[in-house]
This record gives structure tokens, sequence and C-alpha cells, in this order.
């Protein structure tokens, strides 16, 4: 009854991997009055522990690959991680220079790429839209229990779950 | 039996008043803001979320503060000892402050730090505004206060100490240094997560009722008045709290002390020589 009050607040964390501001800036747009991100339960929380939606802006600087794995790690289930402007995505303008990571996605998993220099508000508010989404998926797919193998099969008498494995995304005869 | 009623809705009404107070602060920065019921709606997405638990007495006590801090509430409706409940709600300081400092991060010792800080400074206001009443109506008893007319024309000054400690209990501009959510990241709730974080979140729900309930106990037993005052320093901490930055920890103590404590004397005083 209450599912569909469930992705009514998302809490953002913003982590600023080494961006020229450019993008930071358009979320402080998206967050002021005229766009007003926070009639939809949006807060800029800067605590990991408490948000939802971990948005990222910049070309991962050398220095900075550490931290956004941490914060990344101390982000609690369900959470989705949104890439804001191109650098973020793929190192934009920033690929191949010898400190920059060539965006996010070699260090931790991206649900939504937004891409633009600098993403627009409206287009942030799509991104949002559509982590919230994945988020509500999320939190159904961890209540809903799942299975590592199928059946184990037994050759004369020795059972053996070696190639019973699930893989990915696979799903069990059952189901 | 309203009271037991009130008492178990309390967390609720201070809920609405926080929904109410968001959607208040997005008018006036000319916002639309979020629906009313958005703290309900942030407490049901944390009880999904994942909980990570520091050690074990940081939970403990975070849930310990917002059950001493819920006891507060209900003496008062009850109408039990101003004074106990000034103490007891110290109590209730002391253990979200002992959370504070039962982990290792940086953030929230200095929020813990900052929380002893702004207690030392609001403690002995709070214990002044109970003196004044107890010259006023010659009993602690809260149920007395009420019964007895309204007392804010002799209490004015202490009305006045009280105006400005407001702010500073319930975290807001310019006394929110404890909390400071864009320089140490909301002080002592910060290692809080998932469902143990709802406890902090609704304490300082409780919080608000508790403030308000001092507040309106200006008023005695004049529904009228109590309302207005209600209604009126609720806009007013508001307007102050969008219109002014924040100032240092050491300012608030200077300005809370410096001002309200002087004020609180005077009154008193001034009380004993009538």
């Amino acid at each position: 009854m209450f599912r569909k009050y469930r992705k009514k607040s998302p809490w953002i964390l913003h982590y600023n991997a080494g961006s020229c501001n450019g993008c930071d800036i358009e979320i402080l747009a998206a967050l002021a009055p005229k766009y007003d991100l926070e009639r939809f339960g949006v807060i800029n929380t800067g605590n990991p522990k408490q948000s939802d939606i971990f948005l990222v802006t910049g070309p991962v600087t050398f220095r900075s690959r550490e931290r956004l794995v941490e914060l990344y790690t101390q982000m609690p289930e369900p959470k989705v991680v949104i890439a804001l402007g191109s650098c973020t995505c793929t190192g934009g303008v920033f690929r191949d220079m010898y400190n920059v990571e060539d965006g996010i996605d070699r260090y931790i998993p991206v649900d939504v790429y937004v891409p633009g220099c600098a993403a627009s508000p409206e287009l942030l508010i799509d991104g949002v839209v559509k982590a919230l989404e994945i988020l509500e998926e999320k939190t159904k797919a961890i209540e809903k229990p799942f299975r590592l193998f199928k059946e184990a099969s037994s050759e004369n008498g020795i059972i053996n779950r070696r190639h019973s494995a699930l893989k990915v995304g696979e799903k069990d005869e059952e189901d | 039996m309203i009271e037991v009623m009130l008492i178990l809705f309390a967390p609720l009404i201070g809920g609405l008043m926080y929904g109410f107070e968001r959607v208040l602060r997005a008018r006036m920065q000319n916002r639309k803001g979020p629906p009313l019921l958005q703290p309900f709606y942030d407490m049901y997405k944390l009880l999904d979320k994942q909980a990570f638990i520091i050690n074990p007495y940081h939970t403990v006590l975070g849930i310990m503060h917002f059950l001493t801090l819920w006891t507060v509430v209900a003496f008062m409706i009850f109408g039990q000892n101003l004074l106990y409940i000034i103490f007891l709600h110290l109590l209730s300081v002391i253990f979200i402050i002992l959370a504070g400092f039962s982990v290792n991060s940086v953030y929230s010792h200095v929020g813990a730090n900052r929380e002893l800080l702004s207690a030392l400074a609001y403690e002995p206001i709070l214990i002044i505004v109970a003196v004044g009443f107890f010259m006023m109506h010659g009993s602690f008893d809260i149920s007395v206060i009420r019964q007895n007319s309204a007392s804010i024309v002799p209490l004015f000054l202490l009305f006045l100490a009280f105006l400005l400690l407001i702010p500073l209990k319930l975290k807001k501009s310019p006394f929110d240094a404890a909390e400071a959510h864009q320089e140490i990241v909301g002080g002592v709730e910060i290692e809080f997560s998932g469902v143990y974080f709802e406890f902090i979140y609704i304490a300082k729900w409780l919080e608000y009722v508790f403030v308000y309930l001092l507040l309106v106990l200006f008023a005695g037993n004049n529904a009228v008045l109590g309302t207005v005052l209600f209604l009126g320093v609720f806009l007013l901490v508001n307007l102050v709290d969008n219109a002014t930055a924040r100032i240092k920890m050491k300012h608030v103590i200077q300005i809370v002390l410096g001002i309200a404590l002087t004020l609180g004397l005077l009154n008193l005083a001034g009380l004993s020589y009538v």
C-alpha cells in the first residue's frame, strides 16, 4: 500500500571528483528556486551514511579516486550512482590526460549517465527521475530472495554443485 | 485519556510541525517546497535502508536520547515538575553527546563538543525560566502554571531570553553551529544510518514539541494567547533562520550567556523586589 511513497525521499550525496565546478553550479541551480528539486523531497545531505543517490561530477583525478570508492562503500544499500557531465561519463575533454582516470565507471558501477558540458538542470532532473526508477527496482530486488545455485547434480554418489552456479542475470528454472 | 493520546502522537505532531516548517521556509525563499508529509516519507524510506552499526553503545545511546526526550515530552503533557523536566532534558542531551564521542569520526567529535557548549549556554537560562515561573506561581508544577493566568507581562524579559534560546535549541540559524550541515555534516548525527537514524530524526521532532510546549507555558491558561504566541514565534524563528548566517560557537555562547542570562537575572531581581 505504501510502496509508491518509497521513492519520494531521495537524499543526494554530491561528490566533486576534480570537476571544473561547471556541473556543480548546475546542481545548485537545480536546488535553487527556479527548478526547486526539494519539492520532490530531494535533500543535498553531504553525509554518505544517510543518502540514496551518489551524484558525481568531474573526471576522476588521480587524487580523488580513493575518496570516490570510499564514499561509495560508505553508502548503505540500496543506492544509485549518477555520473553527471561528460567528464564523469567518459573523461570528456580531459580524456587520456596523465592525471585523469577517464570517468568514474572504472572504479564504481554507474546506473545513470547524464552527458553534457555542463549538464543542464533539466537533464539533471531527468537523470534523478531515472535514478529513482532504478532505486525502486533495486529496493525490490533486495527484498526478493534469490538463489546462487541450481539443483546440485550427483554423479556416482558424489554431490557436485560446481557446474550448477547461476550466471549473473540467469533465471532459475523454478521461477 | 487525552493526555495519553497526545503523548503517543507527540512524534507525529512534531513531524507535522517539521514538515510545515520546511514548506514555510521554501515559501519564504520563493520556492514551492516539499509536500507537508515529507518527513514521514523520509522516515518510510529510511526503514528500507541498510543500517551500519559503528559500535553498540553509539546506537543504544542514540535510542536512549530519543526515549528520554519522549519521556520529557510525556512529563510536560502530564503537567509534572518543571525543574525535573529540565534536568531530564539535560540527560537526553548528555546521551546524544556521549553518542557523538563514542565513535572515531572527527565531525562527530566536533559536533558533540559544540552540543556540549550549547548545553552550557542554554541550561542556566532554562533553569532561570523555571525559577521565574516559581516566583510567579509559587510552584514548579506545570499543571499549576497552566491553571494560573498568563505570566508573559511580568516575565517579559525572561520571555525574550527564551526567544533567544529557541534557535539554539532547534539548531536554526544563526545559532546552528552545533549541527552545521555545510561544515561538519550534521555533527553528532553523522554516524547514524538507516533505522537508527530514524530515532535521531524523531528526536529532532520531539525537540520541537518540547520547546513549543515550554513556550506556551508563558500564556498560562489563556488558550488564545498560547496559540498566538506559538504561531508568532514559529514564524519569527523561521524568518530569522532564513535571514541570518551562521555565527561561531564562541559568539553563540557570548550572545546567549551575555544577553539572555542578563535579561533573565534582571527579570528575577525585579520580581523579587515587587
